[in-house]
């Protein structure tokens, strides 16, 4: 049984979750092996892609992704920290950078066609003056919300991505923070909006990809979703249960979508 | 509560003021009473005991920036237990308001229910004075991460353009006329400038942020609060409260902008846990300022307020 904390977004909260988070357990070759053969088990006509978002929207297919500034915000945003942790700069210093970078990078023919280098390098200045006010609003909050846990944190260098071995589905979770310790780490991931009732399950497949994404299968001690627009914040724990309620809700969402595929083809 | 004039921060001559003034010249004064001004004539103390001093009386603001800030010497303790208290209060006030019947679908209530209390005709409500304002709002993003504005009504056009892709009122400045688009792109421009003058620069290190989303359920859900801050400065974390909302609204100010503006304040605190330092609003079409220090006494009358407009809302339902 999951059992899921929601709490108040505040410092001391935060705080609260992260210390009292209980050790994570690991995953073995065997626990690998049997999710691969589930995943086998459902056919699927081309390459799956499957995240929180697709579990939150039990399957249904989204319209085909194009770059606006609320989805460049996160990526330029965490860029951003990440910079701020390096030099000590403001978010806005910290944001106008990381475009520069990408303009940059578009510029010297390193971009492909449809990345956000490419779709900034089109935009006009107050486009990309909109898409810095946007990027620098994720960057504050996030920040904001990192310089209020009393422990060391991280920015997460990537998102966690895994291969499901020879069943053509690639299962990816979105993190921005990490607050390492000894005894295993705790996994922040900020959304914006607030949090609906599929929002549980969404961040319990969270924690199962980031565990399966995790060289040595460990899963962290808690993996935190913080809405900081609805001042809430929801969490799961890493242990045994959880993982396996994570799993089961990425194989039912690879059914229900192979459903639906097979539906509208009828 | 601090005034911000267009003519930047000319004191009204009010007829108190005036009357002092006639008293200091004793115009306003019968014969009798020359003798009290004959009596505060001669030197009171001796000669080389007094001299000239400057007096120092607190400057006005020059920017709506700088009032924003103000001083940072006189900000008080970050308030982080007041948010349970309101939440509280509104709790408490909607089960008494909705007798334990929930509706069927979440009431919300945003800034714009508490500026219009009770059902009326707003000519700001109309297409043309929306699209103005979301146009308006979009030159104090573009200004708050110090983009160059060159044409105020294009460049948040084309922001604006990026930002809904589609929608009712993108489709109502498309299927404008030349003349009409022209009318709009005029007074945009004229309410942009007003605010480009008035805003002054904004400083990185405030962390300025703007459209500022913030979303409070509230007895399980059956209430919403919506509110959107146009651009907010400071930072939640520290000993001191720091932060200060700002909203710009193309309309002259009136009794439900100071309504608006409690609002921001109830819904930030009842956000963050942590009681902003105060709340402002900003008319670019009389160019004027009104700035609210946030206390316990203007949170719990913006919860007055708001469980008032939703006992207009439940009884029109």
């Amino acid at each position: 049984m999951t059992t899921f904390n929601f709490r108040r977004n505040t410092a001391r909260e935060l705080n609260e979750l992260v210390r009292d988070a209980p050790v994570g357990v690991s995953l073995t070759d065997d626990h690998r092996r049997s999710l691969s053969a589930r995943f086998r088990a459902v056919s699927s006509a081309g390459r799956r892609r499957l995240d929180a978002w697709s579990v939150e929207q039990a399957g249904q297919p989204s319209s085909g992704f194009h770059w606006t500034p609320a989805t460049a915000r996160r990526l330029l945003g965490n860029g951003a920290m990440r910079r701020m942790v390096r030099q000590s700069i403001s978010p806005s210093e910290a944001v106008s950078d990381e475009i520069e970078d990408q303009l940059l990078r578009c510029a010297s023919g390193y971009a492909r066609a449809g990345s956000l280098a490419y779709w900034l390098a089109s935009r006009s200045a107050s486009e990309i003056a909109l898409v810095s006010a946007e990027a620098t609003n994720w960057a504050v909050q996030v920040h904001e919300i990192a310089q209020g846990l009393e422990r060391e944190w991280r920015v997460a260098a990537s998102d966690a991505f895994y291969d499901v071995a020879s069943a053509r589905t690639s299962l990816r979770a979105r993190r921005d923070l990490e607050v390492p310790s000894v005894e295993g780490r705790v996994v922040l991931r900020v959304r914006s909006g607030s949090p609906g009732k599929s929002a549980g399950p969404g961040l319990r497949s969270d924690l199962t990809i980031d565990t399966l994404a995790d060289p040595q299968g460990v899963a962290p001690r808690r993996f935190i979703g913080v809405w900081p627009e609805a001042g809430v914040m929801l969490s799961v724990d890493g242990t045994m249960d959880d993982l396996r309620a994570g799993a089961r809700d990425l194989v039912r969402t690879a059914v229900v979508s192979e459903r639906r595929r097979l539906q509208k083809a009828a | 509560m601090v005034y911000l004039g267009a003519t930047l921060s000319v004191a009204t001559n009010r007829e108190t003021d005036r009357q002092h003034t006639k008293h200091d010249h004793g115009e306003d004064e019968e014969r009798e009473d020359r003798d009290e001004h004959d009596a505060t004539l001669g030197p009171v103390t001796r000669v080389r005991k007094s001299r000239r001093m400057p007096t120092c009386t607190d400057p006005s603001p020059r920017s709506v920036v700088e009032a924003l800030r103000g001083d940072r010497g006189t900000r008080p303790r970050a308030d982080l237990t007041s948010a349970s208290g309101l939440r509280s209060i509104l709790e408490d006030g909607i089960f008494a308001l909705l007798h334990n019947v929930l509706p069927a679908t979440p009431i919300v209530l945003r800034a714009s229910s508490l500026r219009q209390l009770g059902p009326s005709t707003d000519i700001s409500e109309s297409a043309h004075a929306r699209v103005r304002g979301i146009l308006v709002n979009h030159v104090l993003r573009l200004l708050s991460v110090g983009a160059a504005i060159t044409d105020p009504f294009e460049d948040a056009l084309r922001a604006w353009r990026l930002e809904v892709e589609s929608g009712e009122l993108l489709d109502f400045v498309e299927r404008l006329q030349a003349d009409d688009l022209a009318r709009l792109a005029t007074d945009v421009t004229a309410h942009s400038v007003t605010l480009m003058r008035s805003l002054g620069p904004v400083n990185h290190y405030w962390l300025p942020r703007s459209a500022m989303r913030a979303t409070q359920m509230l007895c399980g859900g059956s209430v919403i609060l919506r509110d959107v801050i146009d651009l907010m400065v400071g930072t939640t974390v520290g000993e001191f409260a720091s932060v200060a909302l700002f909203d710009v609204t193309t309309s002259p100010l009136g009794e439900g902008a100071e309504r608006a503006l409690r609002y921001h304040a109830l819904v930030q605190t009842l956000r963050s846990g942590v009681v902003p330092l105060r709340t402002s609003c900003f008319s670019t079409a009389t160019g004027e300022m009104w700035s609210l220090d946030v206390d316990g006494e203007l949170l719990t009358r913006s919860a007055d307020e708001v469980l008032c407009a939703l006992a207009n809302i439940t009884s029109h339902a």
